[in-house]
């Protein structure tokens, strides 16, 4: 019978998670003649990947960096300028600003060892602004406020090979970390969230672990970066602005803080909602929002924050796909520990 | 053979002297009770015994190796392992994920479910098993001090120092811990015993150590300690002896007192 139950339980996850993916990999036939929402759709996977990665870094191994955007936007700005200057090909440049972004979140990480809370975040913070007032200030090599310009993936590119580039990077990423929440990584990440020094006398290397998240996080995000400002066509340092990594965390704050689909479902939902709410139709009357489709959003971030504080998506995912398992397990102890229970089966 | 050597260990913070030159050595598996007063040092000489605080002067032996400078995980992995004052379970991970952490730390090359059924034996022992899958932070507080105990034997050590186990801790509760005691102790490792539960110390204890002021004033049989009277004096400032001539712990102060360590 438990047998049964548990393959049950892990086949209901794995159609969902079938059913999902077959979702995302055939919604193209339905987009093929509107290029904008399949643009939107390749936007809001750039999104998924930093708010999961953001998660992995902040909700699951504790360390609230500000600093993620940065990561995406030296993996782009390598990229581009290596490809503008040298002439190298957007693949290897992919590469390169992916291996950059990798080894300055070594760095990060290194300099960030003793920092906790909201230390860290000021760091990655001040690290951040660095960056973007460098690049702002050297625009005669990076084209300042005017943004750089960044060659196509390929040659005669269309958007449903980009779209498709952008969902296999999601779906890599996330069974990357996946694999590593689910590793003995993850446990030792997750106990030096909860208490570095408790960790550390448990014969956890805090410091290894520490350093490794921030490697990971940051090769993730710079790659993100690199592939999908090839996509946008332009990297501009807006990019690494407080207000766009506010909103990588506000995204992740509303799906699951602590879990890496329910922080990429809600970045998806979020990005995708952000556009439908542009222009809304109430009984036939069209009205522009604009701006104010932000002010909706930090409507439901206030919410989120105060009302469901392990964010909206996640819960779904945990009552449907999590919790029942557990409760089994524990429910089925109680009744083998309990005495009338043992003299019932007798 | 176990072997742990407090060589003249200083520590200082500032201008504070919190280990004045404490010197001690354990030879195999005994059981040493540790009191002081507050501030006397107890919770600092745990520290450097576990690698957070380096000492400022002096040296720690451990099985023939000196420890001193070694990084927590590093000591704990060579079989010195500790629970804290407060409790600190991994709150936002299940009791059986707790458990798991020391054991993986320690096998590099271990997987998860090898440790399964250790986790659950022990879990069991400590009669928590049908709490395996619950959080750590839905348990109660004697609960988690269980929980403690239960992660250090997944780390198997050969020495534990306990710092404060009785404290604000139901009787029954006790009597589970007395039991953990006795019989981790059985299994052939060596205890430190940090309270100031004195009944609990002279029960279980066969050999205390006194700090006061940072200094190791006293250190031997317990019957004998608690007739010396320099530990008279350091616990009430003044000697007093009882009608037996033994420590004189006034009323409300046996159990929970704060530590205040720096």
């Amino acid at each position: 019978m438990k047998a049964i139950r548990s393959t049950l339980r892990i086949d209901s996850r794995s159609i969902a998670a079938v059913v999902l993916v077959a979702l995302l990999v055939t919604a193209p036939l339905y987009l093929r003649n509107s290029p904008y929402q399949m643009a939107v759709a390749t936007g809001a996977f750039f999104y998924a990947i930093m708010a999961s990665s953001w998660t992995l870094l902040a909700g699951i191994a504790g360390q609230f960096s500000f600093a993620h955007m940065a990561f995406a936007g030296i993996g782009a700005y390598t990229a581009g300028l290596l490809g503008r200057d040298l002439g190298i090909t957007p693949l290897m440049g992919i590469i390169l600003g992916t291996l950059l972004a990798g080894f300055i979140g070594l760095i990060i990480g290194l300099l960030c060892l003793r920092l906790k809370a909201a230390y860290l975040a000021l760091f990655t913070i001040a690290f951040s602004e660095l960056f973007r007032i460098a690049l702002l200030t050297e625009f005669q090599f990076t084209e300042g406020s005017n943004g750089l310009q960044l060659s196509k993936l390929w040659e005669a590119v269309q958007g449903i090979e980009e779209y498709y580039v952008m969902l296999a990077l999601l779906l890599g990423a996330m069974a990357l970390m996946y694999w590593l929440v689910g590793s003995r990584i993850g446990l030792f990440l997750r106990s030096l969230r909860e208490d570095q020094e408790a960790a550390s006398a448990m014969g956890v290397n805090v410091v290894r672990y520490k350093v490794l998240i921030f490697v990971v996080t940051s090769l993730i995000a710079g790659l993100a970066g690199a592939v999908f400002y090839h996509v946008v066509g332009i990297v501009t340092p807006n990019t690494m602005e407080i207000l766009q990594m506010s909103l990588v965390i506000a995204m992740a704050v509303i799906g699951g803080i602590e879990s890496l689909l329910g922080a990429a479902i809600g970045a998806f939902l979020t990005r995708i909602g952000l556009e439908v709410l542009r222009e809304i139709n109430i009984f036939g009357v069209q009205i522009e929002l604009g701006a104010w489709r932000y002010a909706a959003f930090g409507l439901l971030l206030m919410f989120t924050l105060r009302f469901a504080q392990n964010g909206l998506v996640y819960p779904i995912i945990d009552r449907l796909f999590v919790r029942p398992g557990r409760k089994d397990t524990v429910a089925k102890r109680e009744q083998a520990s309990s005495p009338t229970a043992t003299e019932g089966e007798s | 053979m176990i072997e742990l050597e407090v060589r003249d260990v200083y520590k200082s913070f500032g201008g504070i002297q919190a280990l004045n030159g404490v010197s001690f050595k354990i030879q195999g598996n005994e059981l040493i009770g540790l009191i002081g007063p507050n501030g006397a040092g107890k919770t600092t000489l745990t520290n450097v015994l576990d690698g957070v605080y380096k000492p400022t002067g002096g040296q720690v032996w451990f099985k023939g190796q000196r420890i001193d400078g070694l990084p927590p995980y590093e000591i704990a992995r060579r079989g010195l392992g500790r629970t804290f004052q407060v409790t600190r379970a991994f709150r936002r991970m299940t009791v059986l994920e707790n458990m798991l952490v020391p054991a993986m730390a320690l096998h590099a090359t271990a997987r998860k479910r090898d440790f399964h059924r250790k986790a659950m034996e022990v879990l069991e022992f400590l009669t928590m098993e049908h709490l395996a899958r619950e959080y750590a932070r839905s348990l109660s507080g004697g609960q988690q001090k269980l929980l403690e105990l239960g992660r250090l034997l997944m780390l198997d050590p050969d020495i534990i120092i306990l710092d404060e186990p009785f404290a604000g801790v139901h009787p029954k509760l006790m009597e589970t811990i007395y039991e953990y005691i006795e019989v981790v102790h059985g299994q052939g490792k060596a205890f430190i015993i940090i309270s100031h539960d004195m009944e609990s110390i002279f029960t279980l204890s066969k050999r205390l150590l006194v700090l006061n002021f940072g200094e190791l004033i006293a250190d031997g049989d317990p019957n004998q300690v608690k007739r010396d009277p320099v530990v008279i004096e350091a616990y009430l400032g003044e000697e007093e002896e009882e009608e037996e001539g033994s420590v004189v712990i006034p009323p409300g102060y046996e159990v929970g007192w704060e530590e205040i360590d720096a």
